[in-house]
């Protein structure tokens, strides 16, 4: 089966933070890219701009870590998506993230990850260069004997 | 309910080593908005007739717009201090990340008084304010310091600004480097912090900005998207940044060249895009929400000054470094530029002075030191000037450091002749003559030779209408009229804080969404127009205050007196009477009396006649 993510071109990313922007205020109402939901890395004098986005990894080391499995694949988009009401706020899903990229916010005191906007990722839309790109991965076998 | 401005200030004292939090009055936000409105506002108020930029008691401001670290496309933020070039209010604008994070950390602005005793840093993590030692870093250039006060912090994230050396030397061109690289060029706000012993400021904000209308704003916020990426400037902003604008520029008759001799180089494109995009260009960053990407990063790969990472070269660097000095190797200009960021130096006013000694050498006035020339082409004699500038490393390295004005009062010989600059800001990279609505406004701009808050040269030779009409280069009569409306809606709008280039597409009425649905309050299309014309009053207040009369609002003698050798506006020049009749006309089109005074009937029009002031709480104590 296929599955859909984010996928990031760091050769195509200048930086401008407006995918951040569009995901901070979905997730917040208002605005901080610190608190979005992927990050960008400026790197060597502002020469390169490193994006970096949730991987909704086939091997997912923040739902394994997860005390309370609070974090599940969604099964309409296929993304991996925190359950707030499960979530203890513990953030061994950031510790363990290979990527950092999910963890507690520190007002909503929650942990919280990119879930792909329920399939229509606002940071893809807001992206004025193609940096961000919707793609569709093949995923392995037992994966679909679960599905 | 939301609004996106923070109703915050953060004042720090650094001479008492402490920081309050201050609420921004409503009154002050409701006549003045932001930026460049509550800079000029401010400056009147907390500093008295005569301040000197860089004594204690001179505030150095950070400050933001209401739609700074929104959503909004291609916002910036301002410093605002009193000049140590001109003397003049001092505002100058930056992109990049670091006036969003004024926000993020939860205030609007960030007003800096007193003087530490030893160098420092001031780190600011939300509402946490700390005063860092700087002993390590003094001495380092702004790009090395930048880097210095991460590491220091161990806070790879923090957005930061710094002095470079010249700023710590007090050269009075200074610049301020903000995250990352964008300066806060033009005016010497670098030597104001340099004089508090601030090396620099780093900022870390977990705050959410917020909007009033959560969907009128994004409905207006696709809007300006729409018309940012409908607009042909823009697009060829996207292209090459500035640097397409070198050829044009020389095409159109008003390029400088060697000190303004002329305005026309027919090597002009040397400088421009082709070559920048052969030998420096490999990618594009962006400022903070911005969609333009009008920056152009690469490196030098070749030849003598090879590798260094290299921002795209402006045009106003490329022009006042490259064609000015007789310099056509881009490279080597990008060498100058990055050398002039580094130190911490307004690499415009650099390229002026620069000119200005190549000429004065030329013309015997100066002695060139043993083994340095000094003349037109001659890169290492710009890169030994830069240096003994910056660095103060000689003599004539002091001298010229004082800006041409103050040179030329010095060197004398008939010098004055061609120091290039309005009230002591050396003149930008668009020649006036041909152009005189250009030259009243460089006559007229609040902060001295800025092209910047009316760039006339648009209507003049770009093509741009007026009411309808094309707008004939060479007359004077009528320029005055257009000029207002260009000062008092840039003005206006530098208030959001927007960028120059954003405002080429995104039109006042979108603007004008923007704002209503990110404070509530409501905003007509002409809103900036009467917000602009109230703050050019206040500026004009303050210059009359320090010392501005009639005969500085007047162009360099060159201007007056020699006509264009060359190019399609041979034989121009802006005679003292053109400059009479423009600088009366505008007057009149203002509400000024003879004497550039705001008459009493304008002043209560704008509401500047009694208005509150604003103070900061006990500051008697400091």
């Amino acid at each position: 089966m296929e599955r859909m993510q984010i996928k990031t071109h760091f050769d195509r990313c200048t930086g401008c933070g407006l995918c951040q922007l569009a995901c901070s205020e979905r997730l917040l109402g208002g605005y901080n890219p610190h608190r979005a939901l992927l990050q960008i890395a400026h790197q060597c004098e502002n020469l390169y701009h490193f994006p970096t986005v949730c991987n909704q990894c086939e091997n997912a080391y923040c739902a394994k870590v997860c005390p309370v499995q609070a974090i599940a694949r969604d099964a309409a988009t296929g993304a991996m998506v925190v359950d707030p009401d499960k979530c203890i706020a513990c953030n061994l899903c950031h510790r363990y993230c290979p990527l950092h990229i999910v963890g507690v916010d520190p007002e909503l005191k929650k942990s919280v990850k990119c879930d792909l906007c329920g399939g229509a990722p606002a940071c893809v839309a807001a992206c004025p260069t193609g940096a961000l790109e919707i793609v569709h991965r093949t995923v392995p076998g037992p994966v679909k004997e679960e599905s | 309910m939301a609004r996106s401005d923070m109703q915050k200030l953060l004042w720090v004292d650094l001479t008492a080593r402490r920081s309050q939090a201050i609420a921004t009055p409503d009154w002050l936000q409701e006549a003045f908005v932001g930026g460049k409105g509550l800079g000029a506002k401010l400056m009147n108020d907390l500093t008295s007739a005569g301040v000197d930029p860089l004594a204690p008691e001179c505030p150095l401001m950070f400050l933001t717009g209401p739609l700074t670290a929104t959503a909004a496309p291609s916002m910036r933020a301002c410093v605002v201090t009193k000049s140590p070039l001109t003397g003049t209010f001092l505002d100058s604008y930056f992109g990049g990340r670091f006036g969003p994070e004024i926000k993020y950390a939860g205030y609007d602005g960030i007003i800096i008084t007193g003087r530490a005793d030893a160098p420092v840093y001031l780190w600011i993590k939300d509402d946490a304010v700390e005063l860092c030692p700087a002993d390590a870093i003094w001495g380092q250039d702004a790009l090395a310091a930048n880097a210095a006060i991460k590491r220091d912090l161990a806070a790879p994230e923090a957005t930061v600004v710094t002095i470079g050396q010249a700023g710590e030397n007090r050269v009075p061109f200074a610049l301020v480097s903000c995250e990352y690289n964008r300066q806060a060029g033009r005016g010497g706000a670098g030597a104001v912090m340099g004089a508090k012993n601030l090396k620099g400021v780093a900022l870390q904000g977990s705050r959410v900005v917020g909007v009033h209308d959560l969907p009128a704003f994004r409905a207006a916020c696709r809007e300006a998207h729409a018309a940012i990426a409908a607009n042909e400037e823009c697009r060829t902003l996207t292209y090459g940044g500035t640097s397409t604008s070198v050829a044009w520029a020389s095409e159109a008759g008003v390029l400088p060249v060697r000190n303004h001799a002329d305005q026309v180089d027919p090597k002009a494109d040397r400088l421009g895009d082709e070559a920048q995009y052969k030998h420096l260009f490999l990618g594009k960053a962006a400022c903070f929400g911005c969609p333009i990407r009008c920056s152009q990063m690469g490196a030098i790969r070749t030849g003598k000054y090879a590798h260094q990472i290299t921002d795209i070269v402006e045009f106003e660097s490329a022009a006042l470094l490259g064609s000015n000095l007789g310099i056509h190797d881009v490279r080597a200009v990008a060498h100058l530029t990055k050398l002039c960021d580094r130190c911490g130096i307004d690499s415009m006013s650099a390229g002026g002075i620069i000119g200005f000694a190549f000429e004065a050498a030329r013309n015997g006035v100066l002695q060139a030191p043993d083994g340095v020339t000094l003349d037109f082409g001659s890169v290492a004699g710009a890169e030994y000037l830069l240096r003994a500038m910056a660095l103060q490393e000689n003599e004539l390295g002091r001298l010229l450091s004082q800006g041409v004005k103050r040179a030329a009062e010095i060197l004398d010989g008939g010098t004055r002749h061609y120091a290039m600059h309005v009230k002591g800001l050396e003149m930008p990279a668009w020649g006036p003559r041909g152009t005189p609505g250009m030259g009243l406004a460089y006559m007229t701009a609040d902060r001295g030779g800025c092209h910047q808050r009316g760039f006339m040269i648009a209507y003049e030779v770009g093509g741009r209408e007026y009411k309808g009409r094309p707008v004939p280069a060479h007359t004077i009569e009528g320029k005055a009229e257009i000029l207002k409306g260009e000062q008092d809606y840039l003005a206006g709008t530098d208030t959001l804080v927007k960028c120059d280039f954003g405002a080429f597409a995104v039109p006042p009425e979108v603007y004008a969404r923007l704002l209503q649905a990110a404070t509530g309050r409501p905003v007509s299309a002409t809103f900036f127009n009467e917000l602009g014309e109230r703050i050019w009053n206040q500026t004009r207040l303050f210059n009359l205050r320090e010392g501005i009369k009639p005969e500085d609002d007047r162009l360099p003698r060159r201007i007056a007196e020699e006509p264009l050798p060359d190019g399609p506006h041979k034989g121009q020049r802006i005679s003292a009477e053109d400059m009479n009749r423009m600088r009366a006309d505008y007057y009149r089109v203002r509400g000024w009396d003879a004497q550039g005074r705001p008459t009493p009937q304008t002043l209560a029009r704008l509401g500047l006649n009694e208005p509150p002031r604003f103070t900061l709480p006990n500051r008697d104590k400091e």
